[in-house]
C-alpha cells in the first residue's frame, strides 16, 4: 500500500515532463525544447488526464487533475467503487475502498513531503536552478536497448530522481527514484512512451510500471481548463 | 572555406553511413529475452569484504569473490546487487567515515587461492553505491584494503598486493591526497612483493602500519614468502617508513595479518607467516613484539586467512575469523571457538564487520556466505539471500521439468528442479556430494544416476533416490605412473553415445557401465613435464598442497556428437589431442593451434566438437596463470590442422568455455572470466550478452537444454543463470533485424493454467528464482523503441471476434507478450462495497486457431496461433473441457445479466435522487423515497453493499455467482454435479431479481412519472425515452 502510494505520486508526476543534453544543462534544454519549449511549458496552469489501467483484462479508469503547485487529485474507479488520492503542498489523503479502506486516510507527513514537488506541472528539470535543485549528468546509459542520457537531480530537500532521456528524441523514457518513507527504503521505476502534443506541449501517453501493473494508457489530456480547487479537499 | 568543406564532407559521410547502416545484432536485439538468476542462496559463495555504515549500521555493503557488491539497508533482511556493470571480483570496500555516501570498491580479491579472479582497478561512488566511477589503479589486479583517513576524507590509502601470476610494478601501498584523483605509491618493495595490509592509528592519522608480501603462483606451485615480505611503520603519513623487527621472528616472512585495538591503538596483534609462524602481540605501537602461543586456527593458512579484528571498544576482545571462528577475551592470550548452536558456520572466513554502535552485533563473511551474530560471535545465523555461489560447471537432465546440477567452490555439488511450485528456492536444492564441487553429470541413460566429484578426481556415482554414493575413481594400474588428477577433474558423458562416461587423469578412462569397470583408452596425454609435478613443495613458508596445484593433467574431454569414436582431450599444460578410433591412436594438435597465435602450454579450457560437421571443432584456451588475460577461442574446420582465432573488441577476460548451439550452426557462445559473449554469424562478429546477466559475470560453463532451448550459465560468483528459450537468437536473422516490426510465428500452445502447481505461501526469505513462465509468449521484434503510438496485441477467434486486447511493450528488440489464453472478463455488477473478483476472471478459450494481430504505432501485422487441448493433463479430457467451458460461459452470462439489472437499478436511483433534491413537494418526496428504498432493498440483495471491512464477508447474488464462477472458470476438470445444479439455482436468483425489478418499476414508475410531469420536473413529450431513463 505504501509502495502503491509512493508509486502513485511519481506516476502522477508525468505532468512534470523533463529531458537532457551533452552537459546536463544542454540535455535539459533539449528536453524542454522537445516538450514544446520553455515558454510553452511555463503557460501550464492545470492538466486533466484521463487514462486507463488494464489489470488482467479489466479496464480501470484513472482521472488525474492537477493545478500547478496547488494540488493534485487522482480519481480511480474500479468495480463501481470510487477512490481517490489528494495531494497539496502540505497535506494529502488517500481513499481506496477497493483496497479495503473504509474512510479517507491522511497521508503521513513524510509522504506528503516526498510528493510535494510532483505538484510542479513544469517538471523538476524545468528551471531546476531557481527551484534550488542541482543536476548531474551521469553519462549515457542503455535503457532496454535505447541510448539515453542519465541525469540525476537532487532537490533542495535532498531528494534524488534519476531521469533517462532518449538521446535521439530527448524525451524522458524512464525515471527512477528512491525514498525512505516510514523507515522503509522504496525504489520506483516508471517508464514513459507515446509522447504526443496537447496544445503544443508533449505528454507521455503510456506510462509503464505504474502501480506495479502493466502500462497505463492515457486517452485524453486537457490543459489549462478551469479547476475548482475544492476537489483538493476530502469531500470536495 | 575549409570549414565548409569539412562540414559538407561530414554531412555526405553521414548520409552514406545512414544509407548503408546495418542494424547490428547484439544484446539489445534480444530485448526481453532476459535471464533469471537461479541463485541459490543455500550455499552462498566466498565473501571478501564487509563494511557497514557507522552511524546507520543497518546499511551494509558486502563484497564477494566473484559476485560483485551487495547492499542491504535493513541489516540483511534483503540485499541488492549494486555493481553489476563492473568487475565482479571484490577485494576491499571502504566507506568515508565523514560522509557515508562516499564508498570505495577495490576490485580483485586478495585471498590468493588457485581459483582467485582478478580486478581492474578502484571504483568510487558518491551516492552510496547507486553510481560508480573508476578512479585508477587499473593494473593492480588485487586490492586487499582501502582506508580513508578519518580526519581528512581526501587522504586514501590502498594496499595492493598486485598480480598473483606475474611480476609487476603495479603493487605496493598507494596514497591519494585528493579523494582518489591522483595516486602516489608510498611503499614499494619490488616487482614480486606488494602490500597486503594497511591500518591507520585512529588517534593519529600520521601513524600508519603496513605489511608487504612476496608471493607468486605458477600453474603448478604456490609460494608465499620471501625477502620482499616485511612489516612497516610510518609516523609521517607515509613519507618515511621503518621496518618493525623487534621481537618478531627472523625473516623471511610470508603474509602478515595484523590489527590494532581501536580503543587503545598501542595494542597490536599480528599473525606473522614465517619459519616460526605465530601470533605476535605488541603494546607499544609495534615497536616491540612478543610471541604468544595460539591455537591452530589462529595461525592457519596465512595466505588465505588474513583477517584479525579487535572489538571497537574493548581492547582485550580479539577476533580471528579463519578456518573456524576464534575469539579471545583476554587480549589474545587465549582463544575460544564459536559455538555450533544455531547451525554450522561455514569454514574459511575472510571478512568481519563489527557494528560500532553495538559491538555484540557483527557480520562475518566466509567461503559460504554471510552470517550475523548478536552475541559477539558466540553463535551465528546464516543470511540466506545472497546468491553468490561459485559454480564451476552446470549440467541438465531430460526430465520435465528438467533438473539443473553443478558443483561449487567449497560448497559441494547440488541438484535442483528448473521449476517447482512457488518457484525455485533455497529449499529446492539437494546436496549430492561434498568438498569442493566441479563437474556433475547425469547418466545418459539411467534417470536415477548422477556423477559428481570433489577436488582431485574423487568421483562418485550417486543414486538420486537414495542419495548414496559409490566411489568410482579409477586407480593406478600395474606399470602406470601415479595418477595426476586436476583440481577440477573432467567427468563427461558421451554426446554420440550417451552410455559412455569419461574421466581424465593424465590418461583418459572410459566406462559404459556407470563406472563399475573402467578402460584406460589413452597413453599419458599431457606433456608429463616433471618440473611441473613438484606439488609437495607447494606453499612457500607454510606447506599448502590441497590438489589445487596439481598439474600436467587432463582438463577437458569431449566426444563428438556425430561419432563416439572421435574424442577430443585438452590438458592444463597445452596439449590438445584427438582420436578417431575410440582411443587407439591419438593426434596432438598443440603446435597447430599455437600457429594461430595462441600461446603454447596454455590451459585448454573447453573443447566443442561441432554437431554439424565432424571436421569442425572449437576450443577455448586460457593463459592467465602465466599473467596473460587475453581471450583465446579458436575454430578449426580441418580436424585441428589449422586454427582461426575469434577476434572481437568486445572480448574481456580469459576464456573458460565455447559452446555451439544445438540447432543453428551460426550461433555460438563464449564464457570468460569477465562476461558472456555471443555470435549469430558463426563467430565473425561478437557481442556481450547482457539480458540481465551481469556485464562482467565470471562465466565458467554454458549449456543449452535440447528440449526447452534454455541457456544455462554457470557463473563463479553469481550462481546459475537461466535464459529461458533462446530460440529467438536462431530466428532473428539479419533480414529480420532490418525490419521495423516483425511478428514471429507461434508454435501451437497448450491450453493450461500452468505446469508448476498452485500451492504455496509467499516466500519467507532466502533466494527465490521464480519459475519459467509455463505459457509461451507471443513474440515480436521492434527495430527501435516505438516513440509514438502504442503497441497492442489483439487476439481474434475463428469467426473474427475480438477475444482479448493486450497492451504490449514498446522496447527495442525482441518483445514478449503473454496472453493468458482467456477471453475478456465479464462485466459484473458494480457499485457495491467490496471488490468482486468475478470481474477479473474469464473462461479459458477453446482449442482452435486464433489470429494474433500486432498493432505497433501505424503498423499492423498478423500471425496465427493454434491453441491445443492439454494432453499432458490426464484428469481433463476434451469432453470435460467442452462442458467446463459451456458451464463457465453460462455463469459468465449470469454475471452480465445481473450487471444489467443492477445498472438499471442504479440508473433509476440516480434519477430519483436528482428529483428528490429538486422537488419541494413533500408527498412526491415520500413516494420517490419509497421507490428509491425498494430499489435499494433489491440492489442490496443483488450485491454486497454494506460491507465495512475486508474481513467481514457479505454474500449476495453477485458474490454467490462469483464463488461458483471462480471455481468453474479456473478449474481444469469437468464441473461436478453440484456445480452444474448450482448454475440453475443462481439463474433462478438472477431471474428473480430481474422480475422484482420489473415489479417495482411497474408499481411506481407510471405513478412517479405522472407526478413528476405534474410538478414540471419531467416533460410529457418524450414518454418512451423518459420511461426508460427513469
Amino acid at each position: 500500500m505504501k509502495q502503491f502510494r509512493f508509486t502513485f505520486l511519481l506516476v502522477a508526476s508525468l505532468f512534470s515532463l523533463s529531458a537532457s543534453a551533452q552537459t546536463a544543462d544542454e540535455v535539459i534544454a533539449k528536453n524542454i525544447e522537445a516538450l514544446g519549449g520553455a515558454a510553452k511549458l511555463a503557460t501550464l496552469k492545470s492538466v486533466r488526464m484521463e487514462s486507463n489501467l488494464s489489470v488482467q483484462g479489466m479496464d480501470i479508469p484513472v482521472v488525474t487533475t492537477k493545478v500547478h503547485n496547488v494540488g493534485q487529485r487522482v480519481d480511480i474507479s474500479a468495480m463501481g467503487m470510487d477512490g481517490y488520492m489528494i495531494m497539496t503542498p502540505t497535506k494529502g489523503w488517500t481513499y481506496m475502498p477497493f483496497m479495503g479502506q473504509s474512510a479517507p486516510e491522511a497521508m503521513p507527513e513524510e509522504q506528503v513531503k516526498e510528493g510535494a514537488e510532483e505538484l510542479d506541472l513544469n517538471g523538476a528539470l524545468f528551471n531546476y536552478k531557481e527551484k534550488g535543485s542541482t543536476v548531474e549528468l551521469l553519462g549515457k546509459e542503455d535503457i532496454d536497448g535505447t541510448s539515453t542520457f542519465k541525469i540525476k537531480l537532487t532537490t533542495k530537500a535532498g531528494k534524488t530522481r534519476t531521469y533517462f532521456i532518449d538521446a535521439k528524441t530527448f524525451f524522458i523514457i524512464r525515471m527512477t527514484a528512491k525514498a525512505t518513507v516510514m523507515g522503509q527504503e522504496q525504489e520506483v521505476s516508471v517508464s514513459y512512451g507515446d509522447y504526443k502534443a496537447v496544445d503544443g506541449v508533449f505528454f507521455a501517453h503510456t506510462i509503464g510500471g505504474a502501480f506495479g501493473q502493466g502500462d497505463m494508457t492515457v486517452t485524453k489530456i486537457e490543459v489549462n481548463k478551469a479547476v475548482d480547487e475544492k476537489i483538493f479537499t476530502v469531500g470536495g | 572555406m575549409k570549414k565548409i568543406l569539412l562540414c559538407s564532407f561530414l554531412i555526405s559521410m553521414a548520409i552514406v553511413q545512414t544509407g548503408f547502416a546495418q542494424t547490428a545484432i547484439n544484446s539489445n536485439t534480444f530485448g526481453m529475452m532476459e535471464a533469471r538468476a537461479l541463485g541459490p542462496g543455500t550455499m552462498s559463495g566466498r565473501i571478501s569484504a564487509i563494511e557497514g555504515v557507522a552511524d546507520d549500521p543497518k546499511i551494509i555493503y558486502v563484497g564477494s569473490a566473484g559476485g560483485g557488491i551487495w547492499k542491504t539497508t535493513n541489516g540483511g533482511a534483503s540485499f541488492k546487487p549494486i555493481f553489476d556493470k563492473y568487475c565482479q571480483s571484490i577485494g576491499a570496500i571502504a566507506i568515508d567515515p565523514k560522509n557515508s555516501k562516499v564508498v570505495y570498491a577495490g576490485t580483485g580479491e586478495s585471498n590468493m587461492r588457485n581459483s582467485v579472479s582478478i580486478g581492474d582497478g578502484l571504483y568510487k561512488s558518491t551516492d552510496a553505491g547507486d553510481n560508480w566511477v573508476k578512479i585508477g589503479l587499473d593494473s593492480t589486479e588485487h586490492i586487499a584494503r582501502i582506508v580513508v583517513d578519518p580526519k581528512n576524507s581526501n587522504n586514501i590509502y590502498v594496499a595492493a598486493p598486485g598480480p598473483l601470476w606475474s611480476d609487476s610494478k603495479h603493487r605496493g601501498l598507494y596514497k591519494s591526497t585528493d579523494g582518489g584523483k591522483t595516486w602516489d605509491k608510498i611503499l614499494y618493495i619490488n616487482e614480486k612483493a606488494g602490500c597486503a595490509e594497511v591500518i591507520l592509528d585512529p588517534t593519529n592519522s600520521d601513524i600508519i602500519y603496513a605489511s608487504t608480501w612476496e608471493f607468486r603462483r605458477l600453474p603448478y606451485l604456490f609460494n608465499s614468502g620471501g625477502n620482499g615480505s616485511g612489516f612497516y611503520k610510518s609516523t609521517d603519513g607515509g613519507k618515511t617508513w621503518k621496518e618493525l623487527t623487534n621481537g618478531l621472528p627472523s625473516k623471511p616472512f610470508g603474509r602478515i595479518a595484523f590489527t590494532l585495538a581501536p580503543s587503545a591503538p598501542q595494542n597490536m596483534f599480528a599473525i606473522v607467516e614465517s619459519n616460526e609462524t605465530g601470533l605476535y602481540i605488541s603494546n607499544d605501537g609495534g615497536e616491540s613484539w612478543k610471541k604468544q602461543s595460539a591455537i591452530l586456527n589462529v595461525v592457519a593458512r596465512p595466505f588465505y586467512f588474513s583477517t584479525i579484528v579487535v572489538d571497537p571498544k574493548d581492547p582485550k576482545r580479539v577476533y580471528r575469523p579463519a578456518y573456524t571462528f576464534s575469539y579471545s577475551v583476554d587480549g589474545g592470550y587465549s582463544f575460544a571457538e564459536s559455538s555450533g548452536e544455531g547451525g554450522w558456520l561455514h569454514s574459511d572466513m575472510h571478512a568481519l564487520w563489527i557494528n560500532p554502535q553495538n559491538s555484540s552485533h557483527m557480520y562475518v563473511g566466509s567461503d559460504g556466505g554471510v552470517y550475523m551474530s548478536v552475541d559477539k560471535g558466540a553463535t551465528w545465523m546464516f543470511l540466506q539471500n545472497l546468491p553468490v555461489g561459485q559454480f564451476y560447471h552446470v549440467a541438465v537432465d531430460a526430465k520435465e521439468p528438467y533438473n539443473i546440477m553443478g558443483g561449487l567452490q567449497d560448497n559441494g555439488s547440488w541438484i535442483a528442479p528448473s521449476a517447482t511450485p512457488g518457484g525455485v528456492t533455497n529449499s529446492s536444492w539437494v546436496a549430492l556430494f561434498g568438498g569442493d564441487g566441479f563437474w556433475v553429470q547425469p547418466d545418459g541413460v539411467d534417470p536415477n544416476i548422477v556423477y559428481a566429484e570433489s577436488q582431485g578426481g574423487n568421483v562418485g556415482r550417486i543414486d538420486t533416490r537414495t542419495l548414496k554414493s559409490v566411489s568410482i575413481k579409477p586407480q593406478q594400474g600395474v606399470g602406470e605412473s601415479k595418477l595426476r588428477w586436476n583440481w577440477n577433474t573432467p567427468i563427461v558423458i558421451g554426446q554420440a553415445n550417451k552410455k559412455n562416461l569419461y574421466i581424465g587423469a593424465q590418461y583418459l578412462y572410459k566406462t559404459t557401465d556407470q563406472g563399475r569397470n573402467w578402460t584406460r583408452i589413452s597413453p599419458d596425454l599431457t606433456t608429463n613435464d616433471k618440473k611441473k609435478q613438484e606439488q609437495e613443495n607447494s606453499g612457500g613458508l607454510s606447506a599448502d598442497n590441497t590438489s589445487a596445484e596439481n598439474h600436467t593433467t587432463i582438463f577437458t574431454i569431449a566426444e563428438s556428437p556425430l561419432d563416439e569414436n572421435m574424442i577430443w582431450v585438452g590438458t592444463d599444460d597445452g596439449n590438445l589431442q584427438y582420436t578417431i578410433d575410440g582411443g587407439k591412436n591419438w593426434v596432438n594438435v598443440a603446435k597447430n593451434y599455437a600457429a594461430s597465435g595462441i600461446p603454447a602450454q596454455t590451459w585448454v579450457s573447453s573443447i566443442e566438437p561441432s554437431r554439424f560437421d565432424k571436421n569442425t571443432v572449437y576450443a577455448s584456451f586460457e593463459n592467465h596463470m602465466y599473467g596473460d588475460h587475453k581471450t583465446y577461442v579458436a575454430k578449426s574446420t580441418d580436424l585441428g590442422k589449422t586454427w582461426t582465432m575469434f577476434k572481437s573488441d568486445e572480448f574481456t577476460g580469459f576464456a573458460h568455455k565455447i559452446k555451439e548451439d544445438l540447432v543453428s550452426k551460426d550461433l555460438l557462445f563464449i564464457g570468460t572470466e569477465m562476461g558472456l559473449f555471443a555470435s549469430t554469424d558463426a563467430g565473425t562478429t561478437w557481442f556481450r550478452m547482457k539480458n540481465k546477466v551481469p556485464d562482467m559475470a565470471l562465466v565458467r560453463d554454458i549449456q543449452i537444454h535440447p528440449k526447452t532451448n534454455d541457456l544455462l550459465i554457470a557463473t563463479h560468483g553469481r550462481g546459475i543463470y537461466v535464459i529461458d528459450d533462446i530460440s529467438p537468437m536462431r530466428l532473428i536473422t539479419k533480414d529480420i533485424a532490418e525490419k521495423d516490426v516483425y511478428l514471429f510465428e507461434n508454435k501451437p500452445m497448450r491450453l493450461t493454467n500452468g505446469d508448476w502447481g498452485n500451492g504455496g505461501f509467499p516466500g519467507t526469505g532466502g533466494w527465490n528464482a521464480g519459475n519459467p513462465i509455463s505459457i509461451p509468449p507471443i513474440q515480436y521484434y521492434l527495430k527501435d523503441r516505438l516513440n509514438s503510438g502504442r503497441v497492442v496485441v489483439e487476439i481474434y477467434d475463428d469467426s473474427g471476434k475480438l477475444v482479448q486486447s493486450i497492451p504490449a511493450s514498446n522496447r527495442k528488440g525482441l518483445n514478449k507478450v503473454y496472453w493468458n489464453q482467456r477471453m475478456k472478463p465479464p462485466k459484473t455488477a458494480t457499485g457495491g462495497s467490496k471488490v468482486d473478483y468475478g470481474g477479473f476472471i474469464a473462461p479459458m478459450v477453446l482449442p482452435g486457431k486464433y489470429t494474433v494481430k500486432l498493432k505497433a504505432g501505424s503498423k499492423e501485422l498478423s500471425s496465427s496461433v493454434v491453441m491445443q487441448h492439454d494432453d499432458k493433463n490426464p484428469n481433463f479430457s476434451k469432453e470435460d473441457r467442452q462442458l467446463q467451458y459451456k458451464t463457465a460461459m453460462d455463469i459468465y452470462r449470469l454475471h452480465e445479466s445481473l450487471a444489467k439489472v443492477v445498472d438499471d437499478i442504479s440508473g433509476r436511483q440516480k434519477q430519483l435522487k436528482k428529483y428528490m433534491d429538486s422537488t419541494s413537494n413533500k408527498k412526491l418526496k415520500v413516494t420517490l423515497q419509497e421507490y428509491y428504498d425498494q430499489l435499494e432493498a433489491l440492489r442490496a440483495n443483488c450485491l454486497a453493499t454494506k460491507m465495512k471491512s475486508v474481513f467481514a464477508d457479505e454474500e449476495r447474488i453477485r458474490e454467490r455467482i462469483t464463488d461458483l464462477y471462480m471455481a468453474v472458470a479456473m478449474q481444469e476438470s469437468a464441473p461436478s454435479n453440484l456445480q452444474l445444479q448450482r448454475v440453475g439455482v443462481l439463474k433462478g436468483e438472477v431471474d428473480g431479481a430481474a422480475q422484482s425489478n420489473e415489479a417495482i418499476v411497474a408499481k411506481y414508475d407510471a405513478k412517479v412519472k405522472a407526478a413528476l410531469i405534474k410538478e414540471g420536473l419531467l416533460k410529457d413529450d418524450k414518454p418512451k425515452v423518459e420511461n426508460k431513463k427513469l
